[in-house]
């Protein structure tokens, strides 16, 4: 198969304390329209490395590529741009609730300064496919976690990012609504975007299995494909 | 993007506080300089001359001292004229009944082109006298004024010390108040990082509202300072300057109440853009 590659790591290590690693000398390729997980202990590294790939923090050694293009040292000025082509979801989802769904939503395309009749139809869009899309003058703390999750999402991919980044999505969610959220992350990866989901959730790997990737102390220990 | 209501009322009281305190030593300094101003202008230079002069050589040497660039006229003084002068200035003439004109110095009165009359002006003349009366004592009675220019210069400087030191702490306080929003609203300022906004798209709805906060505080202070102008000054300050100079108060010009409003925008903008600064951090 004649793939491309959509994220690459070389020898990255990142330290936040001198005295250890949380992140040493990892080697990594994802290609485009990969779902892969990331997993390991509390304290492994995933959400360092899905940092490293949005450049919320920086690595300390070693060179990032995504599309080709080396981020490890990407002008502040130029960090938005790599930005608006990555969704990124958390655990805590971090919706801002003092504005209303569809502001949440719209949110990543006012900023991209896009028109009006756009930004609305796509929203619409968005919030139909996690399928939420009557609650849209809601205020996210009238919504369950599962539905704040899924706006969350929504708002990852209304800008339809290349990359889906998740840092324990579900990590406070019971298993109903977990699947229900794999589901959209599913959809999302089935349209061609490359997801790569930070879990120790062994189930939700057992009941969707794909390419595993295990930190341990920051060291990439396997990489198992299915 | 609105600040709670009393961070917003903190930030424009300071700014309305400070500003009026600057508008007011301005308003007070500007005077006393147009006051200074117009007390110079009625200098006139006296040279008193060592020994009487006849009348053909005196009208040789106005003639001399009405040439110099600079002078507007030249008027000489005889004994009898100084004498006669004495005499009306003095209610109780019955004073010089005893005093022969004799004992009196003859003088020339001159008098100053406008543009030279100033302390400036004067002391740029002096010498041009000089060179025509080396040996006269020459006279030009505002060394008071001096002294109270140098009062005002005084004032002056103790305002702009007191001023700066104003606008520092206002500076500080502007720019720990708008933390205090941003503090507020830190997740909503990692969440447009996240999603790519750019920190101008972050950081100009937070600096126009620093801006027009700081042109509210400019404009109310001077609405105070010019209430205070009208209820205080022109009574009192305004009508002692005028029994002593003549001299009638005005409130600040345009050009000032301009700057008090920059003053006012700039405080604003940058107590906003300084603490912006340690809130949005992108990458
Ligand atoms: N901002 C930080 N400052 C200091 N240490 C950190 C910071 N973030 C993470 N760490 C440390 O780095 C290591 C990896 O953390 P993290 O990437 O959050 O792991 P995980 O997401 O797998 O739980 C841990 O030892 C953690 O304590
Ligand atoms: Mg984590």
């Amino acid at each position: 198969m004649n793939t491309e590659a959509m994220i690459r790591l070389y020898d990255i290590s990142k330290h936040y304390r001198s005295d250890s690693a949380a992140l040493a000398n990892i080697d990594l390729r994802i290609d485009k329209g990969e779902f892969v997980y990331l997993t390991g202990a509390s304290g492994a590294g995933k959400s360092t490395l899905l940092k490293l790939l949005f450049c919320a923090e920086r690595p300390d050694k070693g060179q990032i590529l995504i599309k080709g293009r080396n981020i490890t040292r990407l002008k502040s000025r130029e960090v938005p741009y790599l930005r608006r082509t990555i969704g990124v979801v958390f655990q805590d989802y971090k919706l801002m609730n003092s504005r209303t769904i569809f502001e949440n939503v719209a949110f990543p395309l006012e900023v991209q300064g896009k028109r009006r009749i756009e930004v609305g139809k796509k929203v619409y869009q968005a919030l139909k496919e996690v399928g939420l899309e009557e609650r849209m003058s809601r205020y996210p703390l009238e919504l369950s976690g599962g539905e704040q999750q899924r706006i969350a999402i929504a708002r990852a991919l209304v800008v339809g990012p290349d990359i889906l980044l998740a840092d324990e999505p579900t990590g406070n969610l019971d298993i109903n609504v977990t699947l229900e959220i794999m589901e959209l992350f599913k959809k999302a990866n089935a349209r061609g975007t490359t997801v790569v989901l930070a879990t120790h959730s062994q189930e939700m790997i057992q009941r969707f299995p794909r390419r595993v990737l295990t930190l341990e102390g920051g060291a990439l220990v396997r990489d198992e494909s299915c | 993007m609105r600040q709670s209501s009393f961070l917003c009322i903190a930030t424009v009281g300071t700014l309305t506080a400070t500003l009026t305190i600057i508008a007011l030593f301005a308003l007070v300094i500007i005077n006393l300089q147009a006051l200074t101003g117009r007390w110079s202008e009625d200098v006139q230079v006296r040279a008193y001359l060592e020994k009487p002069v006849r009348n053909a050589q005196a009208d040789q040497l106005r003639k001399r001292l009405g040439s110099i660039d600079g002078v507007d006229e030249v008027e000489f003084v005889s004994r009898e004229k100084a004498y006669s002068r004495m005499r009306q200035r003095l209610e109780n003439a019955d004073l010089l009944d005893g005093l022969s004109p004799e004992v009196l110095p003859v003088s020339f009165d001159i008098s100053l082109a406008s543009e030279l009359r100033s302390r400036e002006g004067v002391l740029e003349l002096l010498p041009r006298i000089k060179a025509v009366l080396p040996n006269a004592d020459l006279r030009y009675g505002q060394q008071w004024l001096e002294r109270f220019e140098s009062f005002v210069q005084m004032i002056y400087a103790a305002a702009t010390v007191l001023g700066g030191f104003l606008l520092f702490a206002t500076l500080f306080i502007v720019s720990n108040t708008i933390r205090l929003t941003l503090y507020a609203r830190k997740d909503e300022l990692e969440i447009m990082a996240l999603v790519g906004a750019t920190p101008f798209f972050i950081k100009a709805p937070f600096l126009l509202e620093g801006a027009a906060q700081g042109a509210l505080g400019g404009g109310l202070s001077l609405g105070t300072v010019y209430l205070l102008y009208q209820a205080f000054f022109r009574e009192g300050l305004g009508s002692l300057l005028f029994s002593i100079g003549g001299y009638e108060i005005h409130f600040l010009p345009a050009s000032h109440q301009l700057a008090i409003l920059g003053a006012g925008v700039l405080l604003g903008l940058f107590g906003s853009l300084s603490s912006l600064r340690k809130f949005v951090k992108i990458g």
